[in-house]
């Protein structure tokens, strides 16, 4: 098999101006290999799978893709890989159909075998009744299956997917993970990057990217050997006085809490956690899973975080600080927000999940004053967000997926403008800044733009941007995505200390496990809240004693399912 | 270059074009309406221009002389005052183009014989307005039959379009401006949405080659610009009855040839840009505002300072445009148009080559 390769990658590198993007990067991917590349927004996968798709020319080093040089014979390697991008990379004016043959056509795939090839991939796909839709009317799931069929239909030796579950709900996440079992079946070698540490454990062999530059490689087996040893499970009744332990550890990189009592956490050296006894059931070293690899591997070398100061609470609101009553929302006939209630106390953390299109941002935007319900009411400390929206929006901080920051700005003008912006007072700016800064566990900021900044700083620093003006309420939309598992894991401990003082907070997010950060779980879909409540409740609701969260929301879709049926 | 290919790009380019009415819109319609908005809108004759006369003679003369600058058609009544300063004030105030002072003593003089002072004053606020007013008064007074002889007796005659009709000159104009304006705009648009949507990866990673990519673009474009050629002619010719005294068919073939060239110029600038937004300013700035400014559209290039004659001269509406009003006006044909064809020929080729040469089939 290595004497027939189909990568092989020699010290590949890529500058952009005098940024190195990728660096040093050497590895083969045999036949029929499933090869993943893992790693947060910003570590360079796009960049090394572009080179290996011969549409980016390396600036250092040597890539052979398929037996030819990715330099000299690119077009040969263009012609012969299939290239799935990121993001929707089909044509949304397109109906599935014309999509399909359009790639055909421009993919030199023989006429006699299109047919049968297609009807194979779309029933694979799910998508053989669709075939008269236009793409852009699909949903973001399908339209991911679509574009894995297009880049199938001329058979390639190699697929190089880009991400190819960004943004894909868990359903279809796993259709897609289906047709590509098949296409690894047939022989092909796969090549993916992802931001999903889970995915690592579906490839024979896992590259480790941070900053560019590779952290480890081997098979998910040979990864977790290192780690091993460093990952504890501790089952306690008093998950938070634990929570408190491991948090005063130098030794301790990083915990999570994976079910109502039970705690994960990696450590610097092989060696348990130094917590007291008292409230602890069991305490044992454990297999370490690819997420652990990945922060045991990008804290050696990196400083520890310094545990965030908590100030004394704000001044906090008697009774609910967020309540909606039957709010709903429709656009024309459809309804993306249906007869939701809720109601959230203050330094409460309320998670939202569901899948896309459930009508998590609509809801949000509905409590920012940002959309007006077409029928029901909010508020925000008491105030009408449909009426009141002024005084709503001071009291409201909002982050959203992009991290809208101005890229050409620095840090401290982008601070300054959201402060302004927000209405904070001149003569108090500084200081606010300063505040909101610490707040962000960002220990310094410099005076590059932006743009320049890691994907892990520029989400703190649009954290501090949306609390510069001190919110009653922090709305944070999927804050999380794309961004590695030790920064995810320091991002949530600075919203927990921002609860603690007394900041509302409501989050959405793709990342199923870092629901247990949250105090109520609430379970969306199809515009609806089908339940609400802490963890364990919900999975008292459901009649489970363990589960991960995957399990329950999973659980709550099916059984609404069934109810639709029924009704 | 394999012709599935590139058959497939063009047809999946027609699709996406027949489902997006913006573009449609912009196809069509913007052409049209822009043919129509400048065709009604510039328009450098000078008629039924406001005349205040102040006859202060009321003889015979002075209303004959009256009678001849009303019936020219150039000017209008606009009111008869006695006082001089009335008129005056209508000249301050914008009300009136010009106003002609007839003295007393006007019949008199002119019937001895003797010198005849009549005073014409024009608003010269409107340089072009006002010499062109000028010239009509000047040309009215000196036919009014007097003792006034020239020396020699002028025979001007204007060729090709002796009533002056500026909407003559304007319309075959404005098929090269409408030309250079909306096909490269969309062609670039097109390319740019590619990028910028991320579509174009999955065509860089194929075996299509970038011959096969800019003909498959540039295809369907060139079919919709010749489209726009034939409704802007066919519009401005038939609607504002321009005729035309040279070979319709001519005009066609060198226009399908500008249009492949300024499809071209918009492929062009699609490889020198990321986005649409990008696409839409350099467009307009390589191609709408030298086809408005500098192809002697309106403004003539002779009487440009040199170093504007030779910026002129690097885009090729003038070359068409001399080549269109050439064909609808004088009835020029292939022999007398010909360099400007070969230009416009060579100018296709060179931008073509550099479009070919600056795409590449990769990201960065």
């Amino acid at each position: 098999m290595l004497s027939d390769p189909i990568v092989e990658a020699e010290g590949l590198g890529r500058r952009y101006g005098g940024r190195a993007v990728v660096q040093d990067v050497s590895f083969r991917v045999g036949r029929g290999e499933v090869f993943g590349v893992v790693g947060p927004d910003g570590a360079g996968k796009t960049t090394l799978l572009q080179m290996l798709a011969a549409i980016l020319t390396p600036s250092e080093g040597h890539c052979r893709v398929l037996g030819e040089d990715v330099r000299r014979r690119a077009g040969l390697v263009q012609a012969r890989v299939g290239y799935m991008s990121q993001g929707f990379s089909l044509y949304d004016r397109l109906t599935v159909a014309e999509n399909i043959s359009f790639a055909a056509d421009i993919r030199d795939v023989p006429k006699a075998a299109l047919a049968e090839r297609r009807t194979q991939l779309l029933a694979m796909a799910g998508l053989e009744r669709f075939q008269d839709r236009r793409e852009g009317a699909l949903s973001g799931g399908m339209r991911k299956k679509l574009a894995l069929c297009a880049n199938l239909i001329h058979e390639p030796p190699l697929l190089i997917l880009d991400e190819p579950s960004l943004g894909v709900d868990p359903l279809s996440r796993r259709e897609l993970w289906k047709i590509l079992e098949a296409a690894r079946a047939a022989g092909r070698s796969i090549v993916f990057a992802t931001s999903y540490m889970d995915e690592a454990d579906a490839s024979d062999r896992v590259l480790l990217l941070r900053d560019g530059r590779p952290l480890a490689m081997g098979t998910p087996a040979e990864l977790r050997a290192s780690a091993r040893g460093r990952v504890y499970r501790i089952e306690t009744a008093e998950p938070a006085a634990i929570e408190r332990e491991l948090a005063s550890d130098p030794e301790v990189i990083s915990f999570q809490r994976r079910s109502g009592n039970e705690i994960r956490a990696q450590l610097r050296t092989a060696r348990p956690p130094a917590i007291s006894g008292k409230a602890i059931a069991s305490i044992a070293a454990v297999e370490p899973s690819m997420e652990d690899v990945f922060t045991v591997g990008s804290a050696d070398g990196a400083p520890p975080m310094s545990a965030p100061q908590i100030a004394s609470p704000m001044q906090q609101m008697e009774g609910p600080v967020v309540l909606t009553e039957g709010v709903t929302r429709r656009f024309g006939a459809f309804t993306a927000v249906d007869k939701v209630s809720l109601s959230i106390r203050a330094g409460e953390v309320l998670g939202l999940l569901g899948p896309n299109g459930a009508g998590k941002t609509t809801l949000i935007r509905i409590l920012c004053g940002l959309l007006t319900p077409t029928e029901g009411r909010a508020e925000i400390a008491g105030f009408d967000v449909a009426h009141q929206s002024e005084a709503v929006r001071t009291r409201i901080g909002y982050m959203s997926q992009k991290f809208s920051l101005y890229p050409d700005l620095t840090a401290h003008e982008n601070l300054g403008f959201f402060g302004r912006a927000y209405g904070v007072a001149r003569s108090e700016l500084e200081s606010r800044i300063g505040w909101a800064v610490a707040r962000a566990g960002l220990e310094q900021i410099d005076e590059r733009p932006v743009g320049g900044l890691s994907g892990a700083v520029r989400q703190r620093l649009a954290l501090a941007c949306a609390i510069v003006h001190r919110p009653q309420v922090l709305f944070l939309d999927e804050p999380t995505s794309g961004v590695d598992p030790l920064s995810r894991f320091r991002f949530w401990r600075l919203i927990a200390a921002l609860a603690s003082e007394g900041v509302s907070i409501v989050v959405t997010t793709h990342h199923l496990e870092e629901a247990t950060f949250c105090d109520r779980l609430g379970l969306m879909m199809d515009g609806r809240l089908i339940a609400i409540g802490a963890l364990g409740a919900l999975m008292a609701d459901l009649g489970l004693s363990t589960a991960s969260v995957e399990d329950v929301f999973l659980g709550f879709i099916a059984r609404e399912r069934l109810r639709d049926k029924s009704t | 270059m394999k012709l599935r290919r590139m058959l497939a790009f063009s047809r999946k380019e027609v699709l996406e074009i027949s489902r997006d009415p913006f573009t449609v819109a912009v196809a069509i319609f913007m052409p049209l309406v822009m043919l129509f908005l400048f065709a009604y809108a510039i328009s450098l004759d000078v008629e039924n221009a406001p005349l205040v006369v102040v006859d202060q003679d009321k003889s015979a003369a002075s209303r004959d002389l009256q009678a001849r600058f009303l019936n020219s058609g150039y000017f209008m009544l606009k009111a008869a005052p006695d006082d001089a300063r009335v008129a005056e004030h209508a000249l301050m105030r914008g009300e009136t183009r010009a106003a002609l002072f007839i003295p007393n003593g006007f019949a008199r003089r002119l019937s001895r014989g003797e010198p005849t002072p009549v005073q014409l004053i024009v608003d010269g606020t409107y340089a072009t307005t006002a010499s062109i007013l000028s010239a009509y008064g000047r040309a009215i007074l000196y036919a009014f039959p007097g003792e006034l002889r020239l020396p020699i007796q002028p025979e001007v005659r204007v060729w090709y379009n002796p009533q002056l009709r500026s909407r003559d000159f304007i319309v075959p104009g404005l098929f090269a401006v409408i030309l250079m304006a909306f096909p490269p705009l969309l062609t670039a648009l097109a390319v740019a949405r590619e990028k910028e949507l991320g579509t174009i990866a999955q065509i860089y990673a194929s075996p299509m080659t970038k011959g096969e990519f800019i003909a498959g673009k540039l295809l369907p474009y060139a079919v919709i610009a010749f489209l726009e050629l034939l409704i802007v002619v066919g519009g401005g010719l038939l609607w504002f009855s321009v005729p035309i005294r040279g070979s319709l068919l001519l005009l066609i073939v060198v226009g399908l040839l500008y249009v492949v060239c300024t499809v071209s110029i918009g492929l062009l600038v699609s490889t020198l840009v990321r986005t649409q937004l990008a696409a839409m300013l350099v467009a307009l700035i390589v191609t709408l505002m030298p086809a408005f400014l500098f192809s002697g559209f309106v403004y003539p290039i002779f009487t440009m300072p040199v170093a504007f004659q030779s910026y002129a001269s690097a885009f090729p509406t003038r070359y068409f445009l001399e080549a269109s009003r050439g064909i609808v006006l004088r009835g020029a044909g292939l022999k007398e148009i010909w360099a400007y064809i070969a230009i416009i020929a060579a100018y296709t080729v060179v931008v073509f080559a550099l479009a070919a040469w600056r795409f590449r089939k990769r990201i960065a």
